[in-house]
């Protein structure tokens, strides 16, 4: 599905309160979340229970979401976030709301404007000034959540030559963004 | 020690849903006063989003989408906008109940259950901080005011990053002082002519806690 195709679910969904377009959306994107938290380390059963939860919030708070603000693909992934923070710190005393902070972050963003397109222009940037080698790197690291020692047993190379590519990569997204 | 890394670190860590409470509260501070940190931010997020929308499927078993439309939702809390989540948390900082540490130099712990200790730190202008080092990492955040240390100068919405290796001496402002956020991962080692005695009262006050 391209991003036109869940753009218009969403204006259906928001609009219309439309439930084939809420269960195409449901098809599309549930597998993708349930991957999300499957690579954070929750077992496969609270997995699927945020995802529930995340893609209710998605059809409830449908209005939330401001297309002139993010693009549907990081509001649906802070969400996803928000819920795995919920989680992680379920056991821990909760004295502080995350939840509350990010939203709070969400709403204040209008205070440095940004323009449409520019974190869609420094991402394909930063890719494009990645080569293979520091993409894969990027993506275990900090996407696949995988730790240092893991990737340098995959990729077969010695654990410092890793921490040195994080470093140059961190660098020259710094230069970059 | 190279800040941007650890900045960045700090920033993409907040983006990924990975920091304990203290440093989260750190984080969002820091991005609500400085704008180009607030970009990386979002460029972080919107690199997770795409990964997320990349994704290879999993296999979904025990949900179906009518579990999402039926389930009962409590209406959203409104978020007011005119309060910082810090203010929130601690008040106006005009109010804060300091405890004078020495001469000049205060502090205020923020009360929260997490491995990092976060406080407030408030510094008389002009008043200094005896040349000391670090045993963990530690975080400043500038709130309002300024100070400078051997390394640079510091204001509102800057953040230093302080390591084992860094000995500084900080010093704030003449005319405003300074108030900063602060993370200390482990204790403060101090030297000096008054570090002696400060180390080891830090070394007391560890007994006490």
């Amino acid at each position: 599905m391209n991003k036109s195709e869940l753009k218009d679910l969403m204006v259906k969904i928001t609009v219309n309160r439309d439930e084939i377009a809420f269960s195409n959306l449901f098809d599309f994107l549930a597998p993708k979340i349930k991957a999300y938290y499957l690579q954070n380390g929750l077992i496969s059963e609270n997995a699927e229970e945020l995802t529930q939860e995340v893609m209710s919030i998605i059809w409830s708070k449908s209005d939330k979401f401001n297309p002139s603000k993010s693009a549907l693909t990081t509001w649906v992934y802070t969400i996803a976030r928000n819920k795995k923070i919920d989680f992680l710190r379920k056991n821990s005393k909760i004295k502080y709301n995350d939840d509350d902070i990010r939203e709070f972050l969400y709403e204040k963003n209008e205070t440095d404007k940004i323009e449409e397109n520019e974190i869609e222009n420094r991402v394909s940037k930063i890719n494009s000034q990645l080569d293979i080698n520091q993409q894969k790197i990027i993506k275990m690291n900090f996407f696949e959540n995988k730790s240092h020692k893991k990737i340098a047993e995959e990729l077969e190379i010695p654990l410092g030559t890793v921490k040195s590519r994080i470093r140059h990569i961190l660098i020259k997204m710094q230069k970059i963004v | 020690m190279n800040g941007t890394i650890v900045k960045n670190q700090l920033i993409f860590d907040f983006a990924s849903g990975s920091l304990g409470q203290s440093k989260s509260i750190f984080t969002s501070t820091y991005l609500l006063l400085n704008s180009s940190a607030s970009k990386i931010h979002n460029t972080f997020e919107s690199m997770l989003g795409d990964n997320l929308f990349d994704n290879k499927d999993a296999e979904i078993s025990n949900i179906k989408y009518t579990d999402c439309i039926s389930s009962e939702q409590v209406p959203s809390t409104k978020i007011d906008n005119s309060i910082s989540p810090l203010t929130k948390l601690v008040g106006p900082l005009e109010k804060i109940n300091w405890k004078q540490i020495y001469k000049g130099f205060s502090e205020f712990k923020l009360n929260i259950e997490d491995d990092d200790e976060l406080k407030l730190i408030k510094m008389d202008p002009g008043a200094s901080v005896p040349l000391h080092s670090h045993g963990g990492k530690e975080y400043i955040l500038v709130l309002s005011g300024s100070f400078c240390d051997e390394y640079g100068n510091y204001k509102k919405g800057d953040i230093q990053i302080n390591d084992q290796k860094i000995k500084h001496t900080p010093v704030a402002s003449d005319t405003d002082g300074c108030v900063c956020l602060a993370i200390t991962e482990k204790e403060v080692i101090f030297f000096g002519r008054f570090g002696s005695f400060l180390n080891l009262f830090t070394f007391i006050k560890s007994f006490f806690k």
